[in-house]
């Protein structure tokens, strides 16, 4: 297949690695990738004005749709904001109007039935499972992994199209290919805190270490992201490991718990690349994380609610909505 | 002193104190937030730079910057083939005119030991030089005017430097072409060359130089050929060692028989005078100009090329600070308002709905320049707090630019100045007053025209709320809330209470609460509704709605988003 590629503003700069990772696995996989060029999603402009982010959104729908190509995004909020735009130019007819307007002096135009796609998605529909489990060979295997969904690619559920916002499964299921054991955790469908960072870091941060404690708990050594923003939230570094500081207020902030280290945050893309084979150059990784060195180096067992496969990830999870 | 020493020192003296006071600029201004390493270190940084630079590996880097970015216009190629085909142009016409025309006493008379500017092939690459240069010029012209993304950050300045080297090229065909037809040239030429004041000689010569050198004489020469023969030996013997004939003129040549027929008004006007004086008063223009604006990118974009060294990734925040606070204005000066960084930039949609010029990066670096030189007004400096903060980093400006500048890091370190000092955005402005001043303010402002003619309307529609029960299902699923020790005070209302503000109609009352500007947009409270309410629609509604009332009335909002020393957080404390 073969898909107009959406990296979104904050990869080329803020994170490269990712941007890597997506082009090294989908070359690797099979699934072709056009350089188109678009503008930011709109996401970041819509605090400010819905006119200007519909614009921004519905412009990048026209210029795939010019290409004849349906939209790959591997970040949760462009892909969440393009949908939502999709939504609200087919709900109004009004907006729909304007916004064809404006364009129209570039020669686009909205398409009728915008085509727009996660990595995971794609992921999941073009690739058979049985290839990416044969590439995969057991690399990873017993590799325990939180998976983290992202909201925007969630909710609403009725916009995105996404999965089964409140039991999705998508993510575990393409984890369990590559041979990963996905750990059920409580928070995985909360929000990372990204959004409030820079505004109330309070509660971003709150948002975030209580999600990496859950994690923790959940006996995850890996947190997989499949979202720009969402990786930045769980780490600064090129590296995707949380800085020594954001370690010890986790640590420190949960005595009662088993010590251990905070999961380590992980693209997925970075993850299902190493785990068919990539290099950790290619999917942009310097080093490679510390559980993938020593897979059981954190080893405590007790405390990892152990999944059978094939068991769906989330059919006794009673915490699927969140509290 | 003749008109022409006396304006070259007095251009060439504009010139130097301009370029003095940019490079104390480059010193002194400051882009990233302070405070900062002082002059002396900045300036013992550059040296400390250039003695590196000198090592053999980076020399090789930054030559082949200089040859490649510099010289041959690499970036400007990969930006399209006209741009690049117009600035080559222009380039090799306007410096092969400066260098083997402009500046002829210190480079081709000492060059070329028979120099003379009115022989071949000097006379033909001048003509050559100046084509070059108009066909450049008159492809920016195009664009400019028929491109609408080139054409919407055309400014002034543009089209002055445009119109100022057509100004230089054209002048100096109209100097030539009246030169070709002047009898008083030819008589000072007769003067100083022929060495004989016979009439008949002179008449002679005269015959032969209206005949196959264009020369206008108010009386015609008399006829014959003997006088024909006489003149063509006098040629031979005194004039063709520096004077070519002009048909290899090929552009200044037709004009001066195109002109022919009025060429008696135009003698007696003295039109070779005045487009003298045209042409080198609009070269000493172009001097003076030189250090200001676009007008210096001749010299501060292969500076900043040099610098960067061949790289389009964004890397001065690395450097060390007094360097990286040098480099940074150097960049600022390098820009040649060519307008590629906007043609691409990520956030244009948001210039195209918002209409802020400063959201484009091509205007808010001028904008910037004017900042860190403490120039803007407040009006100016809420566009450019908009344009930075909407700005999302995306670093294509900094790839695409054909200067090299390191856009993305001065994008970086204004919006952290910014955050410090103001405009600061929308929830810090908000932020900084109780919810009871805005809910007093917001009602108190007529709604702003982006709320009245926008298509999609949320919270004045009844059924997007009207459902709600107070089950306080999106309370108890919000993780704002779940995160607050303290609801009721770190956050004024919870979201089931806001949609109960709308119920009742208190919109203004529900915009400036705290819950509304901490939203994460997360949509678990939409999600969960059992009664499809569209809670966090609404909260996204409310922000846009607030600002767009602030943004039209923006003095409701200065005091409060401007005032210095704002530090966000401060209202929460420490867990």
């Amino acid at each position: 297949m073969r898909y107009a590629y959406f990296p979104g503003c904050k990869i080329p700069h803020h994170l490269p690695a990712y941007g890597q990772a997506v082009t090294a696995l989908c070359d690797a996989l099979k699934i072709d990738l056009a350089p188109l060029e678009f503008n930011c999603c709109g996401d970041p402009v819509r605090h400010r004005s819905f006119e200007a982010w519909a614009l921004s959104a519905g412009r990048n729908l026209a210029l795939a749709h010019g290409a004849g190509l349906p939209i790959m995004t591997p970040c949760k909020c462009c892909f969440g904001s393009l949908k939502h735009a999709a939504y609200w130019l087919r709900e109004n007819h009004d907006l729909r109007a304007e916004v064809n307007a404006t364009l129209s002096n570039e020669g686009l135009i909205l398409p009728e039935e915008p085509q727009v796609f996660h990595l995971l998605t794609v992921l999941d529909q073009d690739v058979p499972p049985d290839e990416l489990a044969a590439r995969a060979g057991g690399r990873l295997c017993g590799l325990r992994v939180a998976a983290h969904y992202g909201c925007h690619a969630l909710r609403p559920g009725n916009v995105t199209n996404f999965d089964d916002p409140l039991n999705p499964t998508i993510f575990e299921r393409l984890l369990r290919r590559v041979g990963v054991t996905p750990v059920p955790w409580d928070l995985r469908l909360e929000c990372c805190g990204h959004p409030l960072r820079g505004k109330r870091d309070k509660f971003s941060k709150a948002l975030k270490e209580r999600k990496l404690t859950d994690a923790r708990q959940a006996g995850a050594q890996i947190l997989a992201t499949a979202c720009t923003y969402c990786q930045m939230q769980f780490a600064d570094n090129e590296n995707g490991q949380p800085s020594a500081q954001e370690q010890t207020a986790v640590a420190a902030q949960d005595i009662n718990n088993p010590p251990g280290n905070p999961p380590t945050a992980m693209l997925a893309a970075q993850l299902i690349g190493l785990g068919i084979g990539l290099s950790p150059e290619e999917v942009g990784l310097t080093k490679l994380p510390a559980p993938l060195v020593h897979p059981s180096s954190l080893g405590h067992e007790e405390h990892t609610r152990k999944i059978t496969d094939g068991e769906p990830i989330t059919a006794n999870d009673s915490n699927a909505t969140g509290r | 002193m003749t008109f022409f020493d006396t304006g070259l020192l007095l251009s060439l003296t504009a010139a130097a104190l301009g370029l003095i006071w940019k490079i104390l600029g480059w010193l002194r201004l400051t882009v990233a937030p302070a405070p900062r390493p002082g002059m002396g270190a900045r300036l013992a940084a550059l040296g400390k730079g250039l003695l590196r630079s000198l090592a053999p590996c980076a020399a090789a880097r930054w030559l082949r910057a200089l040859i490649v970015d510099g010289l041959l216009q690499r970036r400007i190629a990969s930006n399209g083939f006209y741009r690049w085909l117009m600035h080559m142009l222009i380039f090799t016409g306007f410096m092969g005119l400066l260098i083997m025309h402009g500046m002829d006493e210190l480079t081709s008379e000492l060059w070329f030991s028979d120099y003379a500017p009115t022989l071949d092939p000097f006379q033909w690459l001048r003509n050559l030089f100046g084509v070059l240069a108009l066909t450049g010029l008159g492809i920016a012209a195009w664009r400019r005017l028929s491109q609408p993304r080139v054409k919407r950050t055309t400014g002034l300045q543009d089209w002055v430097l445009i119109a100022l080297l057509a100004g230089i090229m054209l002048s100096g065909v109209g100097l030539e072409a009246s030169k070709i037809i002047s009898p008083h040239v030819f008589d000072s030429m007769v003067e100083d060359y022929l060495g004989s004041d016979d009439e008949a000689e002179i008449n002679a010569l005269r015959l032969l130089w209206a005949d196959e050198y264009g020369v206008v004489f108010p009386v015609a020469p008399p006829r014959s050929d003997e006088a024909l023969a006489q003149g063509r030996e006098l040629n031979e013997e005194s004039c063709v060692y520096c004077h070519s004939r002009p048909s290899s003129a090929f552009a200044s040549y037709p004009l001066a028989k195109a002109v022919a027929p009025l060429g008696n008004i135009l003698n007696n006007l003295r039109a070779d005078l005045l487009f003298y004086y045209l042409h080198v008063g609009l070269c000493f223009l172009g001097l003076v100009l030189l250090p200001w604006g676009k007008f210096m990118h001749p010299l501060s974009a292969p500076i900043n090329l040099t610098l960067r060294r061949g790289r389009t990734t964004s890397d001065t925040a690395s450097a060390a600070p007094a360097l990286a606070d040098a480099l940074r204005p150097i960049g600022m000066d390098a820009c040649t308002h060519c307008g590629a960084c906007s043609e691409h930039c990520s956030v244009a949609p948001s210039f195209m709905a918002l209409g802020t010029p400063d959201i484009l990066p091509s205007e808010k670096l001028g904008a910037l320049k004017r900042h860190a030189a403490g120039r803007l007004d407040a009006p100016a400096r809420r566009a450019f707090a908009e344009g930075s903060q909407i700005c999302t980093e995306c670093l294509r400006c900094t790839t695409v630019c054909p200067s090299g500048i390191d856009l993305q890091d001065l994008w970086m370190q204004s919006k952290a100045r910014l955050r410090i000092t103001g405009p600061h955005e929308p929830h810090a402005v908000l932020q900084q007053r109780p919810t009871r001043h805005w809910a007093k303010t917001l009602r108190s402002l007529p709604p702003a025209l982006a709320e009245a003619s926008r298509s999609v309307k949320i919270c004045d529609n009844r059924d997007s709320f009207w459902g709600c029960v107070q089950c306080t299902t999106c309370t108890s699923v919000c993780p704002v809330v779940a995160s607050s020790e303290a609801p009721a005070r770190e956050l004024d209302l919870t979201p089931q209470q806001i949609m109960n503000m709308l119920r009742m109609g208190l919109k203004e009352e529900a915009m400036g609460a705290e819950m509304v500007w901490s939203c994460v947009t997360c949509y678990k409270c939409q999600e969960n509704c059992p009664q499809g309410v569209r809670v966090a629609d609404v909260l996204y509604e409310l922000r846009t709605l607030a600002w767009a009332r602030l943004r039209e009335h923006p003095e409701a909002w200065d005091e409060a988003g401007t005032s210095p020393g704002h530090e966000p957080e401060t209202q929460g404390g420490e867990a």
